[in-house]
């Protein structure tokens, strides 16, 4: 379903697969181009200037699949508007539901937006260890079910307040740094490297694209899955809370 | 409990809202004050429908109808009482329960917009794990019953507001559910589709047999398709009985709309206390259905009629006068 509804708006599907991060991609390498050209040395933290082209790349790539603002939009002006009648009245529930879609959707879109870093980083030589692709991957689809449930439970606070749309904007930001998007988190000093690496959210960006690109070792990915589990425990055990106590209060109208 | 399809017993539902007093002081003191306001939407409610019935369930707008029909179809929790249906509390929304109900809302889509209905259809066999084959067959039947198979491959949102609601009533019906809730079937809907949904509907109540609930501001769709009637008043359930002795105590009024081709001469008094002034061209008249015909014959007495026509009375008002029959307050 996810596929034939996405598919249906062809120009906002290629956007958002292709010229989307593609944009995001080129912003960071313009912003790294012009540090190294500033900077005194021909390397920052201990890496040069392809290492951290390829991290650009990647990030902006993996950092569209690890984001679900799209569907949490849907998801809240579903209860906000109240046409998630139509799911509660089904024998499905709303998180599988949207988590079906989400993932059709980055299904079909990874598939296309993949091939454009693959071609620019066998094109230009910059540093990515392509055998290590599929558990990057992995983990960042593994992370994307965590995007889901924050996705849920922040969707869940639309049965009491209306208008929560600014939680997914300031979310966002957050995660804009805590992923490693904006720069490699092991850029930032100690202790705070430490904490922000071990955090789930790492396991968006920088844990795959730093395994990708050797910054990092295997053992960060399963550290990362670990981080993630944890993480799905505890927001799933939050937003069951949250939405169980939201159908008490639900009108049918909307909130 | 009992063999009954559904049975209430106190069930009740209170509304919270806030209050908020007009004015840009207010607006922002509601940033750390607000008053909550509460609204029993609907009283503690206690009824029994066997299976196979169809029950019309009728009211003012905001009377608590669909609040009603809300709880029963597990959309929402109730404030206090219980209600089974098939044997289920319907807010705790099992899967077992789900798979045999459904509801149809007149005013919101539950099909997928950027879908065509046949997409929406195999999904919907898939949720509900329908055969595929027999859903195939299925919708064919239904929307050749219909007449809606030429748009069965055209997206949702392209469609009329008509064609729509026959993709939504097959949508609902697909699964054969054992307790369907119709809200609003035909609201917005002109007179054809109106009739071709009605007609459909009441076919396949007969066919299928399943139990109904309908609320309908349309006497039409209650009175062609209800066995019985539920009148519901500010949130309490004040008439339970037949269509047939609801339309009795109801005397049936029709608006008789007359435009003479010149004025009036004289008063003119009719049927009582009708009364047409002297001058007057154009008149409308409140008319009990059986005195129609006395009446148009009283009015070519008086002068050269140029336009004549008659309507139903609103439903609203029919209801509102049986209330005041009752000597219940709207």
């Amino acid at each position: 379903m996810a596929i034939s509804a996405n598919v249906e708006y062809r120009l906002n599907y290629v956007i958002d697969a292709v010229v989307q991060p593609s944009m995001t991609a080129v912003i960071e390498l313009l912003l790294w181009l012009a540090l190294f050209q500033g900077a005194a040395g021909g390397t920052i933290g201990g890496f040069t200037l392809p290492y951290y082209l390829s991290y650009a790349l990647w990030g902006a790539f993996f950092a569209r699949i690890a984001s679900s603002w799209m569907y949490e939009f849907r998801m809240i002006e579903e209860i906000e508007s109240g046409s998630v009648n139509g799911l509660l009245v089904r024998p499905f529930s709303f998180y599988e539901y949207y988590f079906s879609q989400l993932m059709g959707y980055k299904f079909i879109t990874t598939f296309v937006s993949f091939l454009i870093p693959l071609g620019a980083t066998l094109l230009l030589d910059w540093p990515a260890q392509m055998d290590r692709l599929p558990l990057a991957t992995l983990l960042v689809f593994y992370y994307l079910i965590l995007v889901h449930s924050i996705s849920f439970l922040v969707s869940c606070c639309a049965f009491f307040w209306n208008r929560i749309h600014s939680f997914t904007v300031a979310k966002n930001l957050a995660f804009w740094i805590l992923t490693g998007e904006l720069v490699p988190l092991d850029l930032m000093p100690e202790p705070y490297r430490g904490w922000v690496i071990n955090l789930p959210f790492a396991s968006g960006v920088y844990v795959p694209v730093a395994y990708l690109t050797g910054r990092a070792e295997v053992s960060m990915v399963w550290n990362g899955f670990l981080s993630v589990t944890v993480g799905l425990i505890a927001v799933n055990a939050a937003g069951a809370l949250l939405w169980k106590k939201g159908l008490r209060s639900y009108v049918g109208t909307g909130a | 409990m009992s063999s009954d399809a559904i049975e209430t017993r106190g069930l009740s539902r209170v509304y919270k809202s806030y209050r908020k007093p007009e004015g840009v002081w207010n607006s922002l003191k509601g940033l750390w004050d607000r008053q909550t306001v509460e609204k029993t939407a609907l009283q503690p409610t206690t009824l029994r429908i066997a299976p196979g019935q169809i029950v019309g369930l009728v009211g003012a707008n905001g009377a608590g109808k669909t609040t009603l029909l809300k709880l029963l179809s597990g959309l929402i929790t109730p404030s206090h009482g219980d209600a089974l249906v098939l044997g289920h509390h319907p807010w705790k929304r099992e899967s077992a329960f789900l798979k045999r109900v459904s509801i149809l809302l007149g005013q919101k889509n539950q099909l997928w917009w950027d879908l065509a209905p046949l997409d929406s259809f195999a999904l919907l066999a898939r949720i509900y794990d329908l055969d595929l084959a027999a859903t195939r067959r299925r919708v064919q039947e239904l929307t050749k019953r219909l007449q809606c198979d030429h748009v069965v491959e055209t997206q949702l949102r392209r469609l009329s507001l008509g064609e729509r609601m026959k993709m939504e009533i097959i949508g609902a019906l697909l699964h054969s559910p054992d307790v369907l809730f119709l809200d609003e079937p035909t609201i917005g809907l002109d007179i054809v589709a109106q009739e071709s949904i009605r007609d459909f509907l009441a076919g396949y109540v007969r066919s299928r047999g399943p139990t109904v609930i309908l609320t309908s501001h349309y006497m039409d769709d209650i009175a062609q398709l209800a066995h019985s009637l539920l009148l519901i008043s500010k949130g309490a359930i004040v008439y339970e009985g037949t269509v047939q002795d609801f339309t009795r105590k109801t005397e049936s009024v029709q608006t008789l709309s007359v435009r003479f081709a010149e004025d009036l001469a004289a008063d003119v008094r009719l049927d009582g206390d009708l009364h047409l002034a002297k001058g007057g061209k154009e008149f409308h008249l409140k008319i009990p259905a059986d005195r129609l015909g006395p009446v148009i014959a009283e009015l070519s007495r008086h002068g050269s009629i140029q336009d004549l026509k008659t309507e139903e009375t609103d439903f609203e008002d029919v209801i509102k006068s049986f209330l005041a029959t009752e000597s219940r307050l709207l």
